[in-house]
């Protein structure tokens, strides 16, 4: 490291510029990353904040919530072996609402929940709701932006039915859209013409989508063998089933795929002009007993020390820029991707110096002599 | 009197059946404690060969060379990278002083990959500055020295780690006449001094004052000039 310092120190310019494209080629890299978190989690944070781990669904739904349909027989089925209190049914239909009072119209996501049970809503704002009075409503704060305040009343178009909303709760969004909370009996409401049409279960009910679990492994394994038309698939798995999720995500990972590679190259080009540029100081130190390892340090040090100096300014340039980010543009980096995403760039940059490393591993010694050049 | 530099039957080939091309001849040299020798030669004539094979950056065709009687034969890369750091002190072309180095931290460089310890590394670094007369310059950057001064850093350089021979690839080819002999008398100098031997390689016929033998390279072989 004599040799590095000493090197940075003399030609600072150079140095601070290699740092400065360091440093945005860092930065491009997290605040991508947090914004593609960002916009997964405004996504589906519904999901992503259920205290469920595993979810039943119909295996000819191909994951997907909406398409899937369990009835009151597969309830008791999987309540047998979850318990009661660790398996409880989900209703999901989209639809698109009208808020008396406002002008809104939104598209929205109901979430048909057992109050009392494992995901009945946090609310954060006015009062939640029960099990047994209909008409009442909890929605996600989101539609809070849109308008709609605690008393109003919102209209769903499709079924013409209306609920009071009673309550807010934060960060519950499904396919981008906020979700509503409603309690089974509007659920069954809802449903009726479902239940008309034939296909309600066997206790002559309205079906539900899914069945959200909160249970071992093990007991997945056991409710998956159980049953032949279920599926049992991980809080992941649903998460990546979203309509939408996976085809979102998949972009932005592309992005900040190539970021790292153009980052690598660009780093990897910038030392090896650098190292080559030092041809004949090399051959130099060589000759004059500097040992190949030493140089390999030399050039690899000089390397981590501007990726890691560089990065720590991005961490920061990112999280002053999340600040002043505004609410609408969702951001979320949290310590392990950050610490991921540090270790990878400079896991990128080790790399391309040891393209440096290489050059100066054939520098012959014997360059030194009979060199008239200064 | 022992012998820091002896070369025995040296031969360098380039190239191999009707092309080859024999830069170095069978050469025999004997170069004894306290010896400065200068090696004269056209350009072309392999004196840089010739230098290379002495300074264990070229291993020979054939024949075998001994560095303060240790052979070079059947050393490593590595082996060779540290016998050239203990025993051998360079001086190259244009001095070759490292642009990002202050003069001091130039000697306390090649100190520090002997190991040397950092305070007996100052003490050596300040004996020779101030011998050279290089002193006051010591906190400057190469860029800021005239050609005179890099050789006298260079000079200093070449004896920090105490070798047993110095060599130095045409020290005077940057400097006017002056300045040359200057510096080619601060190497007998040292030699002197330091009971250390030396070989200068030159085309240069006016800077052979101080020398004790002068030898032409012709043919791949070492002559002893008739003066």
């Amino acid at each position: 490291m004599f040799l590095a310092l000493r090197e940075m120190r003399h030609s600072k310019a150079r140095y601070s510029l290699i740092m400065v494209i360091m440093l945005l080629v860092s930065f491009l890299v997290l605040f991508v990353t947090g914004l593609a978190r960002g916009l997964a989690y405004a996504n589906i944070s519904a999901l992503k904040n259920m205290p469920a781990n595993y979810f039943v669904v119909q295996s000819d739904a191909d994951h997907t919530f909406r398409r899937s349909q369990l009835g009151g027989t597969e309830l008791a089925a999987v309540r047998a072996v979850a318990g009661v209190a660790k398996a409880t049914p989900l209703g999901v239909q989209t639809s698109t609402i009208t808020a008396s009072g406002a002008d809104v119209k939104a598209d929205i996501t109901f979430f048909a929940v057992d109050m009392t049970g494992m995901l009945a809503p946090e609310v954060t704002e006015g009062t939640g709701i029960t099990n047994e009075v209909q008409g009442s409503a909890v929605a996600d704060s989101k539609l809070e932006q849109s308008g709609v305040t605690i008393g109003s009343t919102i209209r769903d178009q499709a079924s013409g039915m209306s609920w009071t909303v009673t309550g807010f709760v934060k960060d519950s969004s499904y396919s981008h859209t906020p979700v509503v909370y409603i309690n089974p009996l509007d659920w069954q409401a809802m449903k009726q013409g479902a239940v008309q049409g034939g296909i309600a279960d066997s206790t002559g009910s309205a079906p539900y989508n899914v069945i959200a679990l909160d249970v071992t492994a093990a007991q997945a394994d056991q409710i998956a063998g159980q049953q032949q038309a279920v599926e049992v698939i991980t809080q992941k798995q649903a998460v990546s089933s979203v309509p939408g999720y996976a085809a979102e995500q998949n972009s932005l990972l592309m992005m900040i795929v190539f970021l790292f590679v153009i980052a690598a190259v660009v780093l990897a080009v910038f030392f090896y002009v650098i190292t080559i540029q030092k041809t004949s100081q090399f051959g130099i130190l060589k000759a004059m007993g500097t040992k190949m390892s030493y140089l390999a340090w030399s050039v690899v040090g000089q390397v981590m020390l501007l990726s890691v100096a560089s990065l720590a300014l991005g961490i920061l340039l990112t999280l002053g820029m999340n600040m002043g980010l505004p609410d609408t543009m969702p951001f979320e980096l949290d310590g392990q991707t950050m610490a991921m995403t540090s270790l990878l760039f400079i896991g990128m940059s080790l790399l391309g110096s040891l393209i440096s490393v290489a050059r100066v591993a054939r520098v012959d010694a014997l360059e030194a002599i009979g060199r008239t050049g200064a | 009197m022992s012998a820091k530099l002896v070369m025995k039957q040296v031969t360098k080939t380039y190239g191999d059946g009707d092309g080859a091309m024999t830069v170095l001849n069978n050469l025999d040299l004997t170069v004894n404690e306290g010896e400065f020798v200068a090696v004269l030669g056209p350009s072309g004539s392999g004196k840089s060969t010739f230098l290379s094979a002495a300074g264990a950056l070229l291993t020979p065709t054939r024949g075998e060379i001994f560095l303060d009687g240790e052979s070079l034969r059947d050393k490593g890369k590595g082996e060779l990278t540290e016998l050239r750091l203990q025993k051998i002190g360079f001086m190259f072309q244009s001095a070759q002083l490292l642009p990002f180095l202050k003069v001091e931290e130039q000697l306390l460089y090649v100190a520090k990959l002997a190991k040397l310890s950092t305070k007996d590394a100052k003490v050596r670094a300040a004996y020779l500055l101030k011998r050279l007369d290089i002193w006051e310059r010591r906190h400057h950057y190469p860029e800021q020295l005239s050609g005179g001064e890099k050789q006298r850093v260079a000079i200093a350089r070449a004896w920090m780690n105490k070798p047993a021979i110095l060599f130095a690839d045409e020290p005077t080819a940057s400097l006017d006449y002056s300045r040359g002999r200057e510096v080619v008398r601060m190497i007998a100098d040292e030699v002197r001094s330091e009971g250390k031997a030396a070989v200068m390689v030159t085309h240069d016929e006016r800077m052979l004052e101080w020398c004790d033998r002068v030898l032409h390279l012709e043919d791949g072989v070492l002559v002893e000039a008739h003066s």
